[in-house]
């Protein structure tokens, strides 16, 4: 036999059992689906949420707040500093003018905060440009207090903390989904490995006969591994249809931030086809798992003959 | 043909199958193995067809040492041994064509050639015409038949039957004897395994006789049953018959 006609045979015989035990393998292939359908949900929110911040902190800006009564020639000597450090993009000068502005354009709701003082409320500040590889330096931290020293200076404000922290929070979103994937991943593997424990039990009528005529271990397990795989990939390809229409009808239905964030971009093309094939691989390994070489023994190989009976010999 | 030297077979739980067994058996010889239930007959023929490994000794198929095959020749060696046996081990879910078709199948012919060569054994035994039965709706006689055909499919040189009429009435047993000696009578060895001593003595030939395990006694055995044949006039258990 070909391994042309070997893999036909093992797709016929696959099939046939998945279909002749349809709500076992329905259950198993469900199995699959859920696991991989929460592991890509994980994975979702933590790309779309480490995108995000990947473009945040591409745009953080340093901001030197200026004393009131630091003067022209002070500041013009701390721009010049800037202008020579390391990773140096751009600086510009927010006078106090422009700073209410912003003020009023970002929260208009507050604006009248703003009234009522003698002078101005909000300092100068210079709005330092540095490069993303400048920005994850982590030199930088000293560099930046270093400034707080100058005497012009009264506050250094940067991103990088809470942008830290978000990471740390993408961080344990894909911890959650290797762990739960992983969890749900080894019961969906459980699962397909009793399911064809439980074919290969219902058939191993059939398995003892193809043993006894001549069939290769090849020959009689391939159509179980097939079929483990088989399971493994449509649970995979349900999870992901599963996430990918969610995510559309999340995408174009809702109208929040949050969801925006989270759903911007779908996974990858092969991260989606990487969970598939996931599911195939847990499929096979259960599959595999399931027939050791008792399951498959008919039951009294190592056992005397049917007709023995001590009082008779 | 099928040589055995100092053959035992010792179970896990201690019991012996077989004890020192030492025999010859040529090719196209028609051999009965006879004995009470438990004096190993069984295991006699698990040996030969690779079911069971013997503890000590050595077993010679076609000049093959088999008592060391590898688990992965046994599969090859299986295919030029036919075995039957007493509950026939048909699969109900499959029609008469598909339980004899397994070998065919296992080496890559298409459905027509297995069709066809499903179709010329189970002529050989009288069956080509329930070809697309279900067992269930075969009789003990047919279904010993189908198991029959199942093993001749791949035209193989030796033959073992384990209590091929264990299961059937007197009549039903005669049908399926003539059919076994016909069978050899082609050139295939024959190790029937019987503990029915009528049956022997009417038939002669080799017999051998296992007591708990030893091999007891190893005798050719004159018989009437190729007179009594003789003087029938019906013909033997084949399509043409039916």
């Amino acid at each position: 036999m070909t391994l042309v006609q070997a893999l036909a045979y093992f797709t016929r015989e696959a099939l046939l059992n998945l279909v002749r035990g349809w709500k076992v393998s329905l259950l198993a292939i469900l199995t699959i689906t859920v696991s991989l359908f929460l592991t890509g949900v994980f994975l979702l929110v933590s790309n779309n949420l480490g995108a995000v911040i990947d473009g945040w902190r591409a745009e953080s800006k340093v901001v030197i707040y200026l004393e009131p009564g630091a003067e022209s020639q002070a500041i013009a000597d701390l721009e010049e500093t800037l202008r020579q450090a390391p990773g140096y993009e751009r600086v510009a000068l927010i006078d106090v003018v422009t700073a209410r502005q912003r003020f009023e354009q970002a929260f208009p709701s507050m604006a009248d905060l703003l009234e009522g003082w003698g002078e101005e409320p909000l300092p100068r500040s210079l709005e330092l440009s540095l490069t993303t590889e400048r920005l994850q330096d982590p030199n930088l931290g000293t560099w930046l207090e270093s400034l707080r020293q100058n005497p012009v200076v009264m506050m250094v404000d940067d991103d990088r903390d809470w942008l830290d922290q978000l990471e740390a929070v993408v961080l344990v979103l894909r911890g959650l989904a290797l762990m739960v994937g992983g969890i749900l991943l080894a019961t969906a593997m459980f699962t397909i490995s009793s399911v064809i424990r439980l074919t290969a039990y219902l058939y191993r009528d059939e398995i003892a006969v193809m043993r006894l005529v001549g069939a290769t271990e090849f020959f009689i397990r391939g159509p179980f591994y097939l079929e483990g795989l088989l399971q493994g990939l449509v649970g995979g390809s349900l999870a992901i249809g599963s996430l990918w229409t969610i995510f559309s009808v999340a995408k174009s239905q809702s109208t929040s931030l949050l969801t925006s964030i989270l759903a911007s971009e779908f996974l990858t093309w092969s991260s989606s086809l990487g969970l598939v094939a996931l599911g195939g691989l847990a499929g096979l390994v259960g599959a595999v798992a399931s027939l050791s070489r008792e399951t498959l023994e008919s039951p009294k190989a190592e056992e005397p003959p049917a007709d023995w009976n001590e009082e008779d010999s | 043909m099928i040589e055995l030297y100092n053959v035992t077979k010792r179970y896990p739980g201690g019991q012996l199958g077989l004890s020192d067994v030492s025999l010859k058996i040529a090719k196209g010889q028609l051999v009965f193995l006879t004995g009470a239930s438990g004096a190993g007959k069984s295991t006699f023929l698990k040996l030969i067809y690779c079911e069971e490994v013997p503890t000590e000794g050595n077993i010679l198929v076609n000049g093959r040492n088999v008592s060391s095959l590898p688990r992965n020749k046994i599969p090859y060696l299986r295919r030029t041994i036919g075995v039957v046996f007493q509950n026939f081990r048909l699969i109900p879910r499959k029609t008469v064509f598909e339980n004899v078709a397994y070998l065919p199948r296992i080496l890559g012919l298409d459905r027509k050639n297995q069709k066809k060569l499903a179709y010329e054994t189970l002529r050989q035994v009288g069956l080509a015409h329930r070809i697309n039965a279900f067992p269930v709706q075969l009789s003990g006689g047919e279904q010993q038949r189908v198991a029959i055909a199942r093993a001749l499919i791949n035209q193989p040189e030796i033959l073992l039957a384990d209590e091929p009429t264990g299961n059937l009435d007197p009549e039903l047993s005669e049908e399926i004897l003539r059919l076994l000696l016909d069978i050899n009578l082609r050139g295939t060895t024959v190790i029937f395994a019987t503990h029915d001593r009528d049956l022997i003595t009417r038939v002669g030939h080799r017999v051998l006789t296992l007591r708990e395990g030893s091999l007891a006694d190893d005798r050719e055995l004159p018989g009437s049953f190729y007179s009594q044949e003789a003087d029938k006039t019906g013909p033997a258990p084949s399509e043409e018959a039916h």
